[in-house]
């Protein structure tokens, strides 16, 4: 089971290419508001996280998750479910 | 200053300064931008439009390059005979849903000869596309269900998903390995079943989905096959029912949807079902229930449309004759293609301001396409996003590649141009 820590390292690496102004990725950034990711990206690294830990991550789960962190949380969560 | 505001006349005002339109502040910093370089592409008006391929703005003739109007029936003297007659029959509008007075023979009768066409028992006409997906995807997803869209999902199937309240899940785009992945990841609910929601030509980049593929995959897990053909129906396919009677799945098809607005040349939406039980769907759908029914005057024109589609197959003929030439010329030209030759041609460009200063220029000179930019499009592409018609010529073609011509070869002095009539605006 992945920590917390390395999840959090896994969303940094893969937000990477999306995060064009290189803005610093902290646990309470904003993922559209702050790294200004648009939405079609934000799906498109859901889909990458998926693949990576093998879960579903439903469209309604990233409705809810505004920050990075929430991000972190809402995989620990389909991990542990 | 802090606590509640209020104005003269004893209107509260939020303590922030904040209005309710606040929250677009963004938005209009970009349309002002927009605005400046003459045209604002997404609040146009025509002056005229004179027939399926040509419009008026003030004095100036325009080539149409961006309609949708794939099969140029809007002006065919039978579709417009076909709505006046109704119009004189029947009225202007049905004031009432399908489930009052909304429902007229004449809706009956298309829904027949549609779900005839498509060979499915069961065919349901709505009051838009949009409208159509939001009530069959809402109608036929219940909680226990999950729903699976492709990636590069037009917004009304995204609406729809919305509408449904159901786990939804996305795979990537034209990708039927993908989606087989995530039908095996996914847990679906006791009781529950899989709907995947796939385009037959995607309206964008114009590329085509592989729905033979979709069709085996969708089966396997049991899941069923829900195919949007809003920009392919009576265009591909021997008698025109689309991509999937092209790849010879027609018949596998759960549910087909379609549109009014493209080939059929009218206002209104379509679901048909190899599902007779899809019937029951009117007594649930809530767009389906709760909204006027289309009006006469459309119906009978997309009726005539569909005999069209029907007995003149050179319609079809005509308009992947124009793609091709199209598709040829651009890509001579070295411009970058989205997708193969299809009657959507989907030019990409830098960014987003590149695309709307040539979208500006394109209209000065006389040729409308689509300008199509970031967020919704996809790889977050900026396009400028041409659709071919069966009343398009080859003359009409040539014009359309004069103008890119151009583009290619003076592109920085036209931007510098643009540039420069924005800042005297500015
Ligand atoms: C894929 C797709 N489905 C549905 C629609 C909606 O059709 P309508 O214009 O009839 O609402 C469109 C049109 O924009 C579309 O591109």
């Amino acid at each position: 089971m992945p920590t917390d820590e390395q999840i959090f390292d896994k969303i940094c690496e893969l937000l990477k290419p999306y995060n064009v102004k290189n803005k610093p990725i902290l646990r309470a950034s904003g993922i559209m508001s702050d790294l200004e990711v648009d939405s079609t990206a934000v799906f498109d690294l859901i889909m990458e996280l998926e693949d990576h830990y093998d879960i579903s991550i439903p469209m309604e789960v990233i409705s809810d998750v505004k920050t990075v962190g929430e991000l972190v949380n809402a995989i620990q969560d389909l991990l542990n479910s | 200053m802090s606590g509640p505001k209020s104005t003269a006349d004893g209107e509260k005002v939020a303590a922030s300064g904040l209005s309710i339109f606040s929250k677009y502040d963004p938005l209009k910093q970009r349309v002002d931008v927009v605005k400046k370089l003459g045209v604002d592409p997404f609040d146009m008006t025509f002056d005229d439009i004179m027939s399926a391929t040509r419009g008026r703005i003030g004095n100036r003739e325009i080539i149409l390059a961006g309609t949708n109007n794939y099969l140029g029936l809007t002006f065919d003297p039978s579709t417009r005979a076909s709505a006046k007659d109704a119009i004189d029959r029947h009225g202007t509008g049905t004031t009432g849903s399908r489930i009052a007075n909304g429902t007229y023979v004449e809706h009956e009768q298309l829904e027949r000869d549609l779900a005839a066409h498509l060979g499915k028992p069961s065919c349901i006409v709505f009051t838009t596309g949009y409208v159509t997906n939001l009530a069959a995807m809402a109608g036929l997803a219940g909680p226990n269900d999950v729903i699976f869209i492709d990636a590069d999902a037009h917004a009304c199937i995204i609406d729809g998903t919305r509408l449904a309240g159901t786990t939804t899940v996305r795979f990537r785009h034209n990708n039927p390995a993908d989606l087989d992945k995530r039908l095996a990841r996914q847990k679906i609910p006791e009781g529950g079943h899989a709907l995947v929601v796939i385009e037959g030509l995607y309206s964008m980049f114009g590329d085509i989905a592989p729905i033979d593929e979709f069709v085996a995959v969708a089966h396997k897990h049991g899941a069923y096959l829900y195919v949007d053909e809003a920009h392919s129906y009576g265009v591909f396919g021997e008698t025109g029912a689309g991509i999937a009677e092209e790849q010879g799945v027609l018949d596998k098809i759960d549910f087909y949807s379609g549109t009014f607005s493209k080939s059929l040349a009218s206002v209104g939406g379509f679901c048909a079902s190899r599902h007779p039980e899809f019937e029951l769907l009117r007594k649930v759908m809530r767009p389906y229930m709760f909204t006027a029914s289309a009006a006469p005057s459309n119906i009978c024109a997309a009726q005539a449309a569909l005999d069209a589609i029907k007995t003149r197959p050179e319609l079809r003929h005509n308009i992947m004759a124009r793609a091709a030439q199209l598709h040829a010329g651009l890509s001579d030209m070295g411009f970058e293609l989205c997708a193969p030759a299809s009657p959507v041609i989907a030019v990409r460009r830098d960014n987003e301001v590149q695309a709307a200063m040539e979208w500006n220029w394109l209209l000065q000179e006389g040729v409308y396409v689509n300008l199509a930019v970031p967020p919704g499009t996809p790889e977050s592409s900026s396009l400028l996003r041409i659709s071919v018609s069966a009343a398009h010529t080859e003359e009409d073609v040539n014009a359309i590649l004069s103008r890119f011509k151009a583009l290619k070869d003076n592109g920085d002095d036209i931007i510098a141009e643009m540039m420069r009539r924005m800042q005297a605006s500015a």
